[in-house]
This record gives structure tokens, C-alpha cells and sequence, in this order.
């Protein structure tokens, strides 16, 4: 199903479902399409392919989706996009984290269909063939991570949390990096990390 | 240099940056569920509901009207795979409960239907509408429910070989000038690596490839081999990179042959991502245990009585144990020692290693134990540690082949600033914030195990490592490239290392903390025969004497005096006269005392550790000592642990900026286990009630503060020839004592349980 270049008939209609998923919606949306009530009637098959266009790192990718897949499942399974990584699926982890924008999204709780015309930027539109973002090179120089699971979605996050302003201090970093877990507890490595970085981001 | 790469010391090499870090902040670092899969079908589990019983049907239509479901797979139709033995039996396997085998149901969030659909969406809304009837048979959870049975581990464990006991314990106990009786309980603890237990399978005709997170590709690749019945050179295991492990990664889980044999049937690659709940059921765990320490001391606080009763649950079907009496009675002097370590049996998923399996638990009780020893002597604890210091363990009598827990208790004191402890317990606040002190020993046995490796070495200086070791974020490129840019003499950046791969040559498991000195002395090994191959074309009438081993690198001038009498190689030169453009070489490495089946049991994927306590004539531990500072609130009685400070001594330190990094977050996972970390059991269904990331708490940014790792100066020529103790699973152990007797220090009140949530404290 990745990358259909074709137009397809589809049976669902994504205007109405978007209608329902704009904007700060998406969460709750996303978490009720995956523990839907398995006994409910389908009105209309979700697994009939939807065309959708995702704008990733700058590029435009068309696919044709499950209505159900999540900006997670798109990029990993379709685009072969595997730098964001699964490790609960339930916005709980953060290893999925992605910007949509400029804001830090868990991607396993976002839909495909409602990221569409928006800017995705994963880990891999970070560097340049040559360099790395300052975000990645602190992340080296400050051994910023053990197992590098978490890592993509750390950085992604780091780079949010300089952006929003919320770097200013140790407390502020480690308060606003909480929502990525590292289960190699690389954190201080990682507080050490955004403050290297932090002047860099904020200069652009 | 910055915090991260600490100034390296004596014996210590180079804080350099992870060989792998630029593919890990870059996601160009391939997990198992990364691997690029031509048309993958993708797999979704069903798990039981009940945690005892059995399977009266399944309703699938509902499940198979679902669209683009392929198959779906119960113990009516499940691939027939054959028994899967328990490592510790020879086998490979973490559990032989062995799902989609029958009707019977072993314990909740067992396996027992495979739903696989064109896509991932597919499957997980078939495998919701999968229906299943059960008989349900009330289960035994946990100690002290109904149905549960006990008995001593020695003698239903093959690997739990004694009770370790010396002298006479119940004449000393009686006679001693003081005694402390108490008893400590430990939770069950789930591993939570962040990547899940994912399983893809390929087959090309008879080969088949597993893409797999794995800490030990060799017994993956065997254990599967052998459950299909088919050759294991038709098995193929690839991680090259292990998103964390912990333990949980060890041993086979009956997923893998069960993919592996669909994915057969199919005739189509399969791609399984289990959900984070179901690891919780269907891999390994800690178990709870329970602990009761009695210590009879002199007044002056010499130990002369020490016992140490522990039991711990496993399954109905396995008796898995840890029995860290074997550290615990051999950790201090004392002439009179007894043990008792006991297996409770319930409906349960077979426990299995995580990150310090025996230490966590039993050092918990023994230094929670020697810090009431102290209060009990109003002696400072780490005074009654010094008295108590020994070169020899107790039990045998057999030396220390090294040991600075002292040297590391008197660096970490300074550093923390125990001096400024006012001993008596809530005597020291801040505001609101009662404040205490507290420390612990910690120790962890050096462990090695036979292992290969293959090198490789161009003219240009250009070097390849292969072996088949691990990536679980330890740092195993990054000291594999150095052992060998170190041995041969080249440039660290002209090094490329191959791991993670059962093609490779073989290398032990990733477990019990051997890899480092096993696989990088393998490498040592391996580039010796290179420098000697080289030597022998340029000097054929010389023998590179064992001084110019040491000393002399290739194609590098010779620094010390010892080595200006020896020529040192001109690597051009050695391969014009080799003739050669490439030279490689392969061999095979074992420690002192491994079996004689060492060579042939590492190709067949069974890891002989040899080391700890267990060899012939010495004892192996590395050190180290811990201290923190916790804070307890005297109104809402929240706690935090602001600032935890280790001082460790594990040998020759590879890589002090990876070595500081490991023993940093193994402190940080001592504070969870104290403060944070247990699977709560729901005592009527035996299920694990907290099963995902928000309710089985693990330590964020935010719970962290400061952490300080300082790194001992020490060598040990008796070990292997790395020098180098593992020190992986060392920071995690006794800070849980520490922090409950910093708890006991900041309010007076002694807490044997853990975790410690502030609804435990009684201010």
C-alpha cells in the first residue's frame, strides 16, 4: 500500500472525517480509533485504502492508507521512515515524537489523514550530508543516549522544548523533557546536551 | 572534554565518542523492526484473559470478516513446533511454557491466537474481534496465596548448585553481643526496554532470517532452529543495534519460533510488534522476593553470624531462581554463615534475568540489614563496613582477585560530603524537607565466557571486526574498535566493527555483564595473531617476544623503552613481504576454567560464564559505593533523592565516557527501584494491573538531579587479559539500601518494602 502514485476510488469520506479532527482534537480522536468497541457496526470500512498526501522533511509523498494508520505507521511502515520509533503506541514514551510544525507531536496518536498539508519533520531531515544539527552533535558530544531507541524522538523533542523557550534552566529542561522516557536513564547527559545546543537553535 | 568524558586515570582508555553515534542521532540506526521487508504480512497477538484454566473455543467470524486478514492462527492450526528446553536445563529458552500448544492456559497474557492481516491496522482490529470462551480455574498470584507451593531451590534449579553455609550459625547467633533479626521485601519489576519485543521473520526457501532485538543472537538462532526442527546453519539472527535490554533479551521467547513457523506456512515475511502490555506477559520479568536477614555482631562490630533466608516466585513450570546468597554471604567477613533460598511456585509467566538478577533483591536486605546493624551499634556505617572488610570470601576462604569497596566508600564519602552528616536520624531539614543521608555497598561478580572473533587488515591500515556480540547500548562497538585500533596499532577512525549478526563469529550472551572482557579479549587475541603473521613475514628468523606483543603496534613508532629494543613493523612493509593486500585472521577465546565443552557449546549457543564465586582458586567481584541524599516532605511526605553519588572500581575501564554513562543511569535505576518501579498484581486474577509506560513508573527528566559517577584507578591481572570487570549491572545494586537508609536518616523510620511511596511514610 506505500507509495501509490495512482489515484484510487475511496470508501470513506476524509472530509467528514476530518471535520471531526482538526486541531487540538487529534489526541482524543487517535486514541478512541484504536480501542474502538471491537462489537460496533463498521459504517464504512476503514481498511479501504484513503489517499493522502504527507508532506515529510520537505518532500510530498502520496500514499494510500488505512484511514487508521498514524503519522508513525506512515513514515515506518510506508515511507520506510524508520528513524521515529515505537515503544508504547499510547503517547506515553515519546520515542515517536516528530514536529508538525513547529510543535512536538507524538506521532503514534496522530493520524496520517489529520497531518495532511501540514510540515512533518522526522530525525532524518535534521542533518545536511555533511553536518549534523546542533541538537545531534550535542547529543554526541554530551553521550546523550545509550541504546539511541529513544534518541530520535529526544532530539525531536530538545528542539521543541529550546524553541518553546523552555531551556533556560536545568529545572525548566528536565520539566520539559519529561515526556521522552529513557530507559537507559541518559538523563543528564541529555539536560547537558540541550543547554550545549540551545544558543546554537536560538541564533537559527 | 566535558561531564560526559571523564580525564581517563590509570588503567583507563580513552573517553571516546560511541563508534555508533552518529547512526543513532541520525535514525540511520537499523532496530529489528527498522529492517527493511519485501510485502511483510503483519502479525497481531491475542492473549489470555485468564491467568489459569483453559480455552473452551474461539468465535473468529467476526475477526476473519475483518478485511485483508490472511490468517488466524489458534492451537487448533498453530505451525507444530517442538519443546523448548529452559537455558538453565541446556536449553535455550526463558519459559518452557510453550503457547498454541493446547487448550490449557498457564498465566494471564499468555499467547494464544496470531492474527496476521495485510497490514498492521488490519490485524489489531481482527485480533479485538477475536472471541474466546475459557473455563477459569481461580490462580495463585503471588506469596501467600492460596494454592501456591515452596520448596528449596537447591536441587530443583540445575544452576542454583548451594546453599552457601561455613562454621557454626545458630552457636555464634546465640552467643552474639548483638543481634538484628529483620526481613525486606522486594517487588516484581518489569525490564521496559523502549523497544518492543518485536519479532520479523524471512524465509528464502530453506533459510530463514529473524530480525529480532536480541541479546544473544547465537542462542536465538539454535533455540529456534531446534523448535522447528530444522539445521541451525539455516537460521539467521540480525540486531545489529538492541533498543535496550536489561535482561529481557537473554533468552528465547516462545514468540519467535511461532512467527517463524507462520511466516513458513505463509509463505510471506511476517512482521510482529507486539504492544508494550504484552511484554509484560510475554517475555521475562524480576520477581518478587521476600528476605529475612539475622546478623549476630561483637560489640566493636566485627560480623560473626550472618544468615540470609530468601524466596522467590516463578511459575508453575519453571523453576527459575536467582539465589543472590551466593554474593550476599561471601561480601563481608564473618566465620559463621548460613543460607536458605527458596522457590515459590504460582501462576505466573517464568521470571527470568534483569539488570543485576541476584544483587538487586539480596543486597538490598544485606546492606538495608548492616545499616540497622550500625544504628543498633550507633556506629558509623561506613566504619562498620571497614571492620567488616575482607581480602578473602568467607565462605571458602578463596581471595579477592581485587577489592577497593573500601578505597571506593572513602572517594564516594568525600566527594558526597558524609563528614557533614549529623548521625542521628531526623536531625538534619531544610524548610519543610527532612533531610537524609544514606549509603551502600554494592558489588557485582566478574564474569567471562569463551568467545570467537574474526579481523581483518589492509595495507592501508584499514581494519574489520566481526563478532557476533550486541549493541544494547553498552558501548560494545565502541571498545571492540578500540581493543583492536589499540592492539594493532591503527587509527581508531580506520576501524569498522560488525556486530549483532548470528553469521558472525560467535560471542557469548549479552548477560551477567561478560561482554566487554570477553569479546574484546577474543579481539586482543585475534590482532596478536595478525602482529605475529606480519612479524614472522618480515623477520622469519625472529619471534615477536612477548615484551614487543605488549608493546609494539604496526606501522607505529615504539614509545617506550622496552620496545625501542624491538623493530616496530612497517605495516607497508610487513605485507610486501607477506604478499599479500589483505591479512585475516579468526580464533577462538576462553577464559581460565572454562569446561572443556566451552568451544563447542559457544557455537551451539550455550554461554559457559565462568567467574564470580565460582572459580577454582579466587573470587571476581568489581566494587563500588554508594551514596544519596534523599528529601522527605515533612507535610505531604513526597520524597526525592536530589543527589546520588557512586564510586566504582571494575578494572581496567575501557572507556570512561561509556563507563560513566552506564554506571550514571545504572544509579538512576537503583533510585527507581527504591522510589518508583513495581508491577502491581491483582491478587484475585493474578494479572499485571499496571502493564504500560503512564502506571508502571520509571524515572523521567524530572525525577533525576544530580548524578555524580567517579571512577576508580584499578588493576587486576588475574581476570582475563583485557583487565577489565564488567560493570554494567554494578550501579543498579544496593542503592535501593541506600536510599531507604537515608529515608531511616531523614525520618527515623525503617522501611523494609520496596518501593517507598510517600503513603509508606509515617512522619
Amino acid at each position: 500500500m506505500s507509495d501509490q502514485s495512482s489515484s484510487r476510488p475511496s470508501g470513506f469520506d476524509r472530509r467528514a472525517f476530518m471535520a471531526g479532527a482538526a486541531g487540538s482534537a487529534l489526541v482524543p480522536l487517535a486514541a478512541r480509533a484504536g480501542t474502538q468497541d471491537a462489537r460496533a457496526p463498521l459504517a464504512q470500512d476503514p481498511a479501504l485504502p484513503v489517499d493522502v498526501t504527507l508532506r515529510v522533511n520537505g518532500q510530498d509523498k502520496r500514499l494510500s492508507l488505512d484511514a487508521r494508520t498514524t503519522v508513525l505507521d506512515a513514515l515506518r511502515e510506508h515511507l520506510k521512515l524508520t528513524g521515529s520509533k515505537k515503544g508504547c503506541d499510547h503517547g506515553q514514551c515519546g520515542a515517536c515524537t516528530v514536529l508538525i510544525g513547529d510543535r512536538r507531536v507524538v506521532s503514534c496518536l496522530t493520524l496520517a489523514l489529520a497531518a495532511e498539508g501540514q510540515e512533518i519533520t522526522t530525525i532524518e531531515g535534521l542533518a545536511t550530508s555533511d553536518r549534523l544539527h546542533p541538537m545531534q552533535q550535542a547529543f554526541v558530544d554530551n553521550d546523550a543516549f545509550q541504546c539511541g531507541y529513544c534518541t530520535p524522538g529526544q532530539i525531536m523533542s530538545a528542539i521543541a522544548c529550546v524553541k518553546e523557550g523552555h531551556a533556560g534552566t536545568d529545572a525548566d529542561i528536565r520539566e520539559y523533557m519529561s515526556g521522552n522516557i529513557c530507559r537507559c536513564a541518559a538523563y543528564p547527559n541529555i539536560v547537558a546536551a540541550v543547554k550545549q545546543a540551545a544558543p546554537d537553535i536560538m541564533k537559527g | 572534554m566535558n561531564a560526559a568524558a571523564p580525564e581517563p586515570k590509570a588503567n583507563m582508555g580513552q573517553p571516546v565518542p560511541r563508534y555508533d553515534a552518529a547512526a543513532k542521532v541520525t535514525g540511520r540506526a537499523t532496530y529489528g523492526s527498522d529492517m527493511p521487508m519485501d510485502n511483510p504480512a503483519y502479525a497481531f497477538l491475542v492473549t489470555s484473559a485468564i491467568a489459569r484454566g483453559r480455552i473452551n473455543g474461539f468465535d473468529l467470524d467476526d475477526a476473519r470478516r475483518v478485511r485483508g486478514v490472511i490468517d488466524i492462527v489458534t492451537y487448533e492450526n498453530a505451525p507444530k513446533l517442538k519443546e523448548a528446553k529452559l537455558f538453565s536445563n541446556g536449553g535455550y529458552a526463558g519459559t518452557t511454557i510453550q503457547p498454541l500448544k493446547s487448550t490449557d492456559i498457564a498465566h494471564e497474557g499468555e499467547i494464544i491466537a496470531v492474527v496476521v492481516a495485510e497490514s498492521y491496522e488490519a490485524a489489531r482490529e481482527a485480533a479485538n474481534r477475536v472471541k474466546v470462551s475459557y473455563t477459569a480455574v481461580a490462580p495463585s498470584a503471588s506469596f501467600d496465596s492460596p494454592g501456591t507451593t515452596k520448596a528449596a531451590a537447591k536441587g530443583q534449579n540445575a544452576q542454583f548448585k548451594e546453599d552457601p553455609q561455613v562454621g557454626d550459625f545458630a552457636k555464634a547467633f546465640d552467643e552474639a553481643e548483638v543481634k538484628l533479626t529483620a526481613s525486606y521485601d522486594t517487588p516484581t519489576q518489569h525490564h521496559n526496554p523502549m523497544e518492543l519485543f518485536s519479532t520479523s521473520c524471512v524465509w528464502m526457501g530453506d533459510d530463514l532470517v529473524i530480525y529480532e532485538p536480541s541479546q544473544y543472537v547465537y542462542g536465538l538462532k539454535n533455540g529456534v532452529a531446534e523448535q522447528l526442527g530444522i539445521d541451525a546453519d539455516k537460521v539467521r539472527v540480525v540486531n545489529p543495534y538492541v533498543g535496550g535490554g536489561f535482561g529481557s533479551r537473554g533468552s528465547m521467547t516462545p514468540r519467535t519460533a511461532i512467527i517463524a513457523g507462520i511466516a513458513r506456512r505463509l509463505n510471506r515475511p511476517i512482521k510482529l510488534v507486539p504492544t508494550r502490555d504484552q511484554g509484560f506477559t510475554i517475555a521475562t520479568y524480576r520477581a518478587e522476593t521476600r528476605h529475612e536477614i539475622k546478623l549476630g555482631a561483637s560489640r566493636d562490630g566485627r560480623l560473626v553470624a550472618l544468615r540470609h533466608e530468601g524466596a522467590e516466585v516463578s511459575s508453575r513450570a519453571d523453576a527459575y531462581c536467582v539465589g543472590g546468597t551466593k554474593t550476599t554471604t561471601r561480601l563481608y567477613a564473618c566465620p559463621n554463615v548460613d543460607s536458605l533460598v527458596s522457590i515459590v511456585r504460582a501462576d505466573r509467566n517464568t521470571p527470568g534475568f534483569m539488570r543485576s538478577p541476584p544483587e538487586v533483591p539480596y543486597l538490598f536486605a544485606l546492606e538495608s540489614a548492616m545499616d540497622e546493624l550500625a544504628v543498633k551499634l550507633n556506629m558509623d556505617p561506613v566504619e562498620l563496613r571497614r571492620i567488616n572488610d575482607t581480602t578473602n570470601e568467607p565462605i571458602g576462604g578463596k581471595p579477592y582477585t581485587s577489592r577497593s569497596l573500601m578505597a571506593c566508600f572513602d572517594e564516594a564519602a568525600k566527594a558526597f560530603g558524609w563528614s557533614e552528616r549529623s548521625a542521628a536520624p531526623k536531625s538534619m531539614s531544610d524548610g519543610d524537607w527532612l533531610i537524609g543521608y544514606g549509603c551502600a555497598a554494592t558489588c557485582y561478580p566478574t564474569q567471562m565466557a569463551p568467545s570467537a572473533a574474526r579481523v581483518r587488515l589492509q595495507r592501508d591500515g584499514r581494519t574489520r571486526v566481526e563478532i557476533a556480540g550486541h549493541e544494547i547500548g553498552t558501548g560494545a562497538y565502541t571498545v571492540i574498535a578500540q581493543t583492536a585500533s589499540e592492539r594493532l596499532g591503527v587509527p581508531l577512525e580506520k576501524v569498522a566493527v560488525f556486530i549483532g549478526d548470528s553469521d558472525l563469529p560467535p560471542a557469548p550472551v549479552a548477560g551477567g555483564s561478560n561482554s566487554t572482557a570477553s569479546t574484546c579479549s577474543a579481539v586482543m587475541m585475534v590482532c596478536d595473531q595478525i602482529r605475529q603473521k606480519l612479524f614472522k613475514a618480515v623477520m622469519p628468523n625472529e619471534s615477536l617476544t612477548d615484551k614487543a606483543k605488549e608493546t609494539v603496534g604496526l606501522g607505529q613508532a615504539p614509545t617506550t623503552q622496552a620496545a625501542k629494543s624491538d623493530r616496530p613493523l612497517d605495516l607497508e612493509k610487513a605485507f610486501d613481504a607477506l604478499g599479500a593486500g589483505v591479512v585475516e585472521e579468526y580464533g577462538e577465546w576462553k577464559p581460565d576454567g572454562a569446561p572443556l565443552d566451552s568451544f563447542k557449546a559457544m557455537h551451539s549457543g550455550h554461554a559457559r560464564l565462568v567467574g564470580g564465586h565460582q572459580m577454582k582458586d579466587k573470587i571476581a567481584y568489581a566494587f563500588g559505593a554508594e551514596f544519596v541524599e534523599v528529601r522527605v516532605n515533612r507535610f505531604t511526605h513526597e520524597i526525592r533523592a536530589p543527589r546520588l553519588v557512586g564510586a566504582f572500581a571494575a578494572g581496567r575501564i575501557m572507556n570512561p565516557r561509556t563507563a560513566r554513562s552506564q554506571l550514571m543511569g545504572g544509579l538512576i535505576w537503583g533510585m527507581s527501584s527504591a522510589l518508583l518501579e513495581a508491577t502491581e498484581i491483582d491478587e484475585r486474577t493474578a494479572r499485571y494491573v499496571n502493564d504500560n509506560f503512564a502506571d508502571y513508573l520509571v524515572p523521567v527528566n524530572a525525577d533525576v538531579g544530580g548524578v555524580e559517577v567517579i571512577l576508580l584507578s584499578e588493576q587486576d591481572d588475574h581476570i582475563n587479559p583485557t583487565g577489565a570487570k564488567g560493570l554494567g549491572e554494578l550501579a543498579n545494586v544496593g542503592t535501593n539500601a541506600a536510599i531507604c537508609n537515608a529515608i531511616y536518616h531523614a525520618t527515623g523510620q525503617r522501611i523494609r518494602k520496596l518501593p517507598v511511596r510517600l503513603e509508606n511514610i509515617e512522619v
